[in-house]
Formats: structure tokens, sequence, C-alpha cells
């Protein structure tokens, strides 16, 4: 609410900034809103504790495929939250506010995939962090350094439109574009095919990495556990 | 009283101790701390860069703003951080406020001092360091009037931090639960506070200025730091009615965590 108002008042003197003009700024801040619970989800360090504790074996014994299964329960839980929270914060805040969201069935289809995706790359993304938990204890100071440079270049402070050229070049090729920018730039119909592409290529890109860091780790695990 | 306040400065200087066993433990914290309130600032100088100005204010007059709001939150935080909703609630149910009522010491003492965390330091040492930049870079001519001014704001602004703190503890002794009402209030406000003030609607700026007074008590003094005049209706000389404000805001929000002890029941754990 705060960050609407800044960006009504900061663009009282401008249509047009960095290609953003005041919806689509007003979307970011709404889209923002919705997303942050499900990527920062709550629950971040679940798994980062049961490796820590040794009950993350347990996982590993389970029948089937563990990175499909803890996939899929991370997701239905990412998906309660878009379902309750995003989409009901973005809904009341189209109805007051001069969101920029798309008018269209095909349109929103679009949005509604680019917003699963966020939550499959966010979900990937906290299963890498919280795998750094199989070799080190303390996995959390270590990700404390790391945050605040993951929330200014993942777009929480500001549309990384504004950034400067250089920054912005890096970080348009970083996996943090999906969890919220994309869906941003999804909704305001801005490139969006290339958006969603993205977000397609990072999630199968972390799915792989993941996969792997889970065989290299769990090898390490059994030994660890005797 | 001397003694009472002595047994809270050991109870303090104890669990500093405690944090510092572990120095690169708290070395990595304190420097997150720091980092994020750094990195926060950069890209609302990045973001304020690109436009120019904001109702008439130049970027670096308003990352002053956001280095006097920081500052405050973090001394506010490093005796206050026990006070938010999810720690408060641990206690409830965890039955260790149980204990800590049976202890001849008043609870707020107690809780306040054996919970100090040393790392939200970091957050006001990295808003200081912004202040100063940002006077720099605003052309600020230090004197010991505008120095104290912005003593004056860190102070208040820190103080009804605190306040929102302590009301919002109270009010979890009663729902256990935590609410995110509060965040709002806490971030929020300080978040609101770091952008001139008449920016905003005058809903919000009276929420911020009058009833969670943290509007008030960044932007009026700051208005004297800069040597700028206010708008109507928020003259200059408002600072010095920041400090009762900020007292009485903090006194309400002491008043808030009593009540709330009074409606304490244990969960029977």
């Amino acid at each position: 609410m705060v960050r609407t108002a800044v960006f009504f008042a900061l663009y009282r003197e401008q249509d047009r900034v960095a290609g953003l003009d005041v919806a689509d700024a007003i979307t970011y801040v709404w889209i923002l809103q919705g997303l942050f619970a499900v990527v920062w989800a709550p629950w971040f360090w679940e798994h980062a504790e049961a490796i820590r504790s040794g009950e993350f074996v347990v996982e590993l014994l389970r029948p089937g495929d563990p990175y499909l299964r803890l996939a899929a329960f991370d997701l239905g839980r990412t998906l309660s939250l878009l379902v309750t929270r995003t989409v009901p914060v973005l809904a009341v805040a189209a109805l007051v506010l001069p969101l920029r969201l798309p008018g269209t069935a095909g349109g929103l289809a679009w949005l509604a995939a680019s917003l699963v995706l966020a939550a499959v790359v966010s979900f990937q993304l906290r299963f890498l962090f919280g795998a750094a938990a199989f070799w080190t204890p303390d996995y959390r100071s270590m990700f404390l350094l790391l945050f605040p440079v993951l929330w200014l270049a993942s777009g929480f402070v500001i549309p990384v439109e504004f950034f400067p050229g250089p920054l912005r070049a890096v970080v348009d090729w970083s996996p943090l574009i999906p969890l919220v920018m994309a869906p941003v730039r999804v909704a305001t119909g801005r490139s969006a095919a290339l958006a969603v592409a993205g977000q397609v290529a990072w999630a199968l890109a972390l799915w792989l990495a993941g996969r792997l860091v889970l065989t290299v780790a769990s090898r390490r695990l059994v030994i660890h556990g005797g | 009283m001397a003694e009472g306040l002595g047994v809270y400065l050991r109870l303090a200087a104890a669990s500093v101790r405690a944090t510092a066993r572990r120095p690169a433990h708290l070395a990595a914290r304190f420097l997150a701390a720091a980092l994020i309130v750094t990195l926060e600032v950069a890209g609302v100088a990045l973001l304020l860069d690109r436009f120019g100005s904001i109702g008439g204010w130049r970027p670096a007059e308003v990352v002053l703003l956001f280095g006097l709001g920081f500052t405050a939150q973090g001394l506010a935080l490093v005796f206050g951080d026990t006070l938010e909703a999810d720690e408060v609630s641990k206690l409830v149910r965890r039955g260790t406020f149980d204990q800590i009522l049976t202890r001849p010491a008043s609870p707020l003492g107690w809780v306040v001092a054996s919970y100090v965390d040393t790392r939200f330091f970091g957050r006001s040492l990295a808003g200081a360091g912004t202040v100063v930049w940002a006077a720099d870079r605003a052309g600020v001519a230090w004197t010991a009037g505008r120095a104290g001014l912005a003593v004056l704001a860190v102070a208040c602004a820190a103080a009804i931090i605190f306040g929102v703190l302590l009301a919002a503890a109270g009010f979890t002794f009663v729902t256990v639960q935590g609410s995110e009402a509060v965040d709002v209030l806490i971030y929020g406000g300080q978040y609101l506070a770091s952008y001139p003030m008449h920016i905003y609607g005058s809903a919000l700026r009276f929420l911020f200025v009058w009833l969670v007074p943290i509007g008030l008590a960044i932007y009026a003094p700051a208005l004297g730091v800069l040597g700028r005049q206010g708008p109507p209706g928020l003259p200059a000389w408002l600072a010095w009615l920041a400090a009762p404000v900020a007292a009485a805001f903090l006194a309400a929000g002491g008043l808030a965590w009593r009540a709330g002890i009074r409606h304490y029941v244990g969960t029977g754990s």
C-alpha cells in the first residue's frame, strides 16, 4: 500500500521511466505482495533442519523418486498459497487500482502458468539453499549473508528495469528473474512469451542441478549416518 | 532501584557474552544485518535516481530519511526483537513465561535484558552510515543543532518502534498466535516514514503522524536537518513535539504490555 503511494508520487512528474508507466509499477507492487510468501515460504528451512537432525533419511527411504516427491509436496503448499493469497490480493487490488492485468482468457492462462512456474523455481532454489545443510551445520549464517543480494537482485526492492544497464544484464540472466519479475512481465504483457520461456528454461536447469545435488548429497548422508 | 538496574545489566551482559561465544556466527549475522540495509538503500537510491525527485525532494534527501529510519529500527530491535509475535508466542507456548513471572524481577526487564541481540547494531551502524553519506550528498552543513535533531529523530523513532513491539507483545499474550498487523505497523510504518510524508494521502498521513507517530518522529526533525520548509500543517518546530509524543506512545505501549500480562493464561505446557 505504501509502495503504491510512493509510485503514484514518483510518476506525478513523469509518464514513463525505464519503459515502465505507473500501471506497470503498481502491478509490480501487488504481484510482489502476492508472491512474497510463495517465494520465501515460511517453511524455508524445514528440509535443512531435517538434514541436520538426520530425519531427512526417511525421505530417501520412502519408495519413489525423492526429489519429485519433495517438489510435489512443496508445490501443493505453494499452490494453496497462490489460490488463497496471491489471487485474492491481485483481484482486490485490481478492483481499486489501475493494475495492468491481461483481459483475455488466454492472457490470464499465461499469467497463471507464470505464477505456477514462479512457485516451481522458488522450490528448487530453496531446496538448493537448504541442501547446504548436507555440508555445513551453519547453513543459515551463509544464507543470511547471501540473502540481501538475492533480495535486491530478484526485484524485491525495486523492479530490475530500474537497475543500471550492466547490473540489469547480469540479473536478467539469473535464476532470480523467474521468481517475481517474469510474472510481472507476463501480467503487463511485455515480452510475455520470453518471460515464460525463461522460467521454463530455469525450471529445467534447476531441476537437473537439484537432482545432481541430491544424488551426491544422499551418498554423504549415508556415510554420515554410518 | 540502582541495584535493580544492576541485575538487568548483568543479564544483558550475560546474553551478549553468550552470543559472543561464537564470534564468526555473530560477525556473519552482524554483517548480514548491515548488508540488508545497505542494499535496500542502494535499491531506493537507484530507483530515485531514475526519477530525479519525489514530491520535490532530491534522492539524497530521501535516502537520509531511510538512514534515520534504519538506525532507529536497529536500536529498537536490539532490545525488542524478542517482543516480536513469533518469539512471544514461543515464550507462552513453551511455558517459559510462567517461569519468568515467578522471578523477583519485572517481566519486561527480564525478557528484554535476557534476549539482547547485538547483531541489530549492524542495522543501526549501516543506517548511521547512510545518514552521513546522504547528508554529504545533500549538502547538509552539520551544526550542533542539526546533529541534535538527527539524534532526536533516531531516539524518538526507536522509542516508537519499541512501543509498537510492546503493544504487539501485549496483544500476543491474548491471542498467542502472532499477528501480521504488527509487521505492517513496524516495517510498513518505518518504510512509509522513509519517504517524505507530504507525498501521502491524508489518511495515511494522519495514521503515521499522529496515531503511530513514526512519521512525525523522522520527518519533522529531518526537515530541520535538511534546512527545508515543511508543508502547511507540518511546520518544522513540530520536531520538538516528537520527544513528548514518542514518550507518550512508549508509555501507551507499556500499558498495553501490562494489560496483556493481566490477561495472560498459561497454556498448560
